[in-house]
C-alpha cells in the first residue's frame, strides 16, 4: 500500500486555484520532496493532506485512510511540522514537546522518556530546560520537528523545513531526516523551493508550477530527462567575445545547445568530460580568453525550466542563511 | 465521525505502523492540557501580569479619589471609591478574559493553534480548555484585586468575597468565550486592536463600571442594556456591596444597580441568568469557529 494517494486533489479559494487536480502516489518509507516557487500551491497540498483544509474537488488517503472522512484517524498517523515553528516563546522546550506527547494520549512516562530520547536526538538536551525564547531559528526548527515525531507518526509532513536557516542548521536538518527515514522506515513528504535540498533528500520528486505537477520522477531521472550534460564557459574580454565563444561552441561536434548566460556560454551536449577538451581548444582558436571551465549534471532548475519556460529563481539558497 | 469507523481505520493500519503511542487522549485530559498552557503561559509572562493590574489600580485610585470628591453622593451616602471597586474588579475579569480569549489571533499566527489542530484530538475540547485557561486567569486576577482591596481603602468581608468568587469565575468564562469566539474570526494581532477600539473599550465603559447604570440619557441607557457586559457588572457590584446597598432609602431618586427593563428590575439571580444564556452562546459560536478553522 502507498503512503499518500491523491487524486485529482483540488482547491480553491474562490477564483484563485492554489490546486488544480494534483494526482500522486508515493512509495512508504520514501522521502517525497515537493518542489515549487513561492505561491505554487505547495502549502494548500500539505494543508489538505494533513487534514487542515477541506479539498475542493478530488480525494486523498493517507496511510490508507481518506483525509476528509477519516480525519481523525490520519492525524494520529501524521507528524505535522508547519512553515512558521508552531512554539511559545514562554514554555521550554521540554515542556513543549510534553504538551504535544499529552495530547495525543501517551501516559506520562512514555512521555517523559519519547521527550528525552528527541531531545537528544535532535541535539537539543541542552537547551531542554530553557525558555523556547531564547532558541536561535535552527534549534526552534529543531524542537518543531521532535514535536512533530512525539508520537512515532507514519508519515512526517515537512513544510519548508530549511527555509531561512543557516546552512550548518540546514545539514542538521536534512541529517535528522534521512536517519529518521532509514531507521524508522517513515515516509516524509517534504515541500521545498529549494532546487538542491529537493535534490540532496527526496527519493522521489514532483515539481508544482500553477497548481499543477509539471514534472514527477526520481532527482536522477527527472535529470536524465534533459539527457545532456552541462558545460560552463567563462568568458574574459568584451562582450564581442562571448558571441565568437558561442558561435565556436555550437560548431564542435556532438553539442545541441548553447546558451549565453552571464558571462559564460552554457553548452548542452552529451559527454561532457569528453566534450570539454574540444570546446575549450575551438575557443582558443578563435581567439577567446578562457576563464573557468565547469562539467555538471544537468540540475532540476534545468527541469523546471524545460518544463515551465523560467528559472526557479526563488529557489536559490541564500548563500549565508537568513535568521540564525 | 462514528466511533466503528475509525476502529476500522485503526485496523487497517495497525499492520504497518512501526511503533505507536499508546492510550488516547480523553476530552478532559486535552481541556487539562490545554487549561495548563494557558496557565502556565500567564504566570511566565511578568509583563502582562503587571500591566493588567496597572490600569484598573490607577483607576480606582485616581477616579475614586479625584473624581470622588468633587461629584454628588450617591444615594446612601456609597462613597465612589466604593462605588467603583466592583466596577474595577469586572474590568480585570474584562480584559484578562477577551485578551486570552483572542489570543486565538496569535495562536493561530505563530502556528501553535494548527499544531494542536493536527492533534487527533476533540476540538470542542480544545475550545473548552483555552476558555477554562483564560477564565483562570481572570479569576486569578479579580482574586488578587480582593486581596489588595483592604490597602486601596475598600470595605469588604470575607463573606462577600466567597460569594464573589463563583460569580466571577462564571463571568470569566462568559467574556472569554467572547473572546475567543470574536478572536477565532479575526486574522491578524492588527484587526484585533481595532476592534478593542470600536467594541471592547465602549462595551466596558458602558457597563456601568463607573457610574451608575439607571441615571443615563436615554440614548445611552439603550446602550448600557444591550450591552451584555452590563449583566456581568450588576451582580458583581450587587454582591459587593450588599451591606452599603441595604442602607439606601426607598424614596433614593435612582436605583444605583440593578438592570431595569421598562420599569421592571431584574434580580442578581436573572442577571446571572443572562451571563448564562450570554455565556452560553458565546460558547457555542466559539466551538463552532474553532472546529471550522482551517
Amino acid at each position: 500500500m502507498s503512503a499518500i494517494v491523491a487524486e485529482g486533489l483540488t482547491k480553491h479559494f474562490g477564483e484563485v486555484r492554489a490546486v488544480n487536480g494534483i494526482d500522486i502516489e508515493i512509495a512508504r518509507g520514501a522521502i517525497f520532496g515537493f518542489l515549487g516557487a513561492n505561491g505554487s500551491g505547495k502549502t494548500t497540498t500539505i494543508r489538505m493532506l494533513t487534514t487542515l483544509l477541506k479539498p475542493t474537488a478530488g480525494s486523498a488517503r493517507v496511510e490508507g485512510l481518506d483525509i476528509v472522512a477519516e480525519a481523525r484517524a490520519v492525524r494520529r498517523r501524521i507528524g505535522v511540522a508547519l512553515q512558521e515553528a508552531g512554539l511559545d516563546d514562554l514554555q521550554t522546550g521540554r515542556e513543549l514537546l510534553t504538551l504535544q506527547g499529552r495530547l495525543f494520549g501517551m501516559p506520562g512516562a512514555q512521555v517523559r522518556r519519547r521527550v528525552r530520547d528527541l531531545l537528544e536526538i535532535v541535539d537539543l538536551a541542552g537547551a531542554a530546560d530553557r525558555a523556547v525564547g531564547g532558541y536561535s531559528g535552527g534549534m526552534k526548527r529543531r524542537l518543531d520537528l521532535a514535536a512533530a515525531l512525539i508520537h512515532w507518526p507514519s508519515v512526517l509532513f515537512l513544510d519548508e523545513p530549511t527555509t531561512g536557516l543557516d546552512p550548518a542548521s540546514r545539514e542538521a536538518v536534512w541529517r535528522y531526516v534521512n536517519q529518521l527515514c532509514a531507521e524508522d522506515g517513515i515516509t516524509v513528504f517534504l515541500t521545498t523551493q529549494y532546487l538542491e535540498e529537493a535534490d540532496r533528500l527526496a527519493h522521489d520528486l514532483a515539481i508544482i508550477d500553477e497548481g499543477r505537477v509539471i514534472a514527477r520522477g526520481s532527482p536522477a531521472d527527472l535529470k536524465a530527462t534533459i539527457g545532456t550534460d552541462v558545460v560552463t564557459v567563462r568568458v574574459g574580454g568584451p562582450a564581442e567575445a562571448l558571441d565568437r565563444a558561442a558561435e565556436a561552441a555550437a560548431a564542435v561536434p556532438a553539442v545541441e545547445r548553447v546558451q549565453r548566460a552571464d558571462g559564460a556560454a552554457v553548452v548542452y551536449v552529451p559527454n561532457g568530460a569528453r566534450a570539454v577538451a574540444r570546446i575549450v581548444l575551438a575557443l582558443d582558436e578563435a581567439g577567446v580568453e578562457v576563464g573557468d571551465v565547469s562539467i555538471a549534471q544537468p540540475s532540476l532548475d534545468d527541469v523546471f525550466l524545460q518544463a515551465t519556460g523560467r528559472h526557479l529563481r526563488a529557489g536559490e539558497m541564500p548563500a549565508d542563511g537568513g535568521a540564525a | 465521525m462514528t466511533v466503528s469507523a475509525e476502529a476500522g481505520a485503526d485496523a487497517r493500519v495497525a499492520a504497518g505502523a512501526p511503533r505507536r503511542a499508546t492510550g488516547r487522549a480523553g476530552f478532559l485530559q486535552v481541556v487539562r492540557v490545554i487549561w495548563m498552557r494557558e496557565v502556565l503561559i500567564y504566570f511566565r509572562d511578568r509583563a502582562r501580569m503587571i500591566s493588567a493590574f496597572t490600569m484598573p489600580v490607577i483607576m480606582l485610585v485616581m477616579f475614586g479619589e479625584g473624581l470622588g470628591n468633587s461629584i454628588a453622593q450617591l444615594p446612601g451616602d456609597i462613597g465612589y471609591r466604593q462605588f467603583i471597586f466592583p466596577g474595577m474588579v469586572a474590568m480585570i475579569v474584562l480584559m484578562n478574559s477577551v485578551f486570552s480569549g483572542v489570543s486565538i489571533v496569535t495562536d493561530r499566527q505563530f502556528g501553535f493553534l494548527r499544531e494542536i489542530l493536527v492533534a487527533p484530538v476533540s476540538r470542542t475540547a480544545i475550545c473548552i480548555g483555552k476558555i477554562s485557561g483564560g477564565a483562570t486567569v481572570a479569576l486569578v486576577n479579580g482574586a488578587v484585586m480582593f486581596a489588595i482591596a483592604p490597602l486601596l481603602g475598600i470595605d469588604i468581608t470575607l463573606e462577600v468575597v466567597a460569594k464573589l468568587l463563583p460569580l466571577i469565575a462564571l463571568v470569566s468564562f462568559m467574556l472569554t468565550g467572547l473572546g475567543v469566539a470574536l478572536g477565532s474570526r479575526l486574522r491578524s494581532v492588527e484587526s484585533f486592536q481595532m476592534l478593542s477600539q470600536v467594541a471592547i473599550f465602549p462595551a466596558m465603559f458602558l457597563s456601568g463600571i463607573f457610574f451608575p447604570i439607571n441615571n443615563v440619557p436615554a440614548w445611552m441607557d439603550v446602550l448600557v442594556k444591550i450591552n451584555p457586559v452590563t449583566y456581568a457588572v450588576a451582580p458583581i457590584r450587587e454582591i459587593a456591596l450588599s451591606e452599603q446597598l441595604a442602607a439606601v432609602p426607598a424614596d433614593a431618586p435612582f436605583q444605583i444597580t440593578h438592570v431595569e427593563w421598562f420599569g421592571y428590575t431584574l434580580s442578581t439571580w436573572e442577571e446571572i441568568g443572562v451571563v448564562l444564556a450570554f455565556g452560553a452562546l458565546m460558547l457555542t459560536i466559539a466551538i463552532r469557529a474553532i472546529r471550522t478553522t482551517e
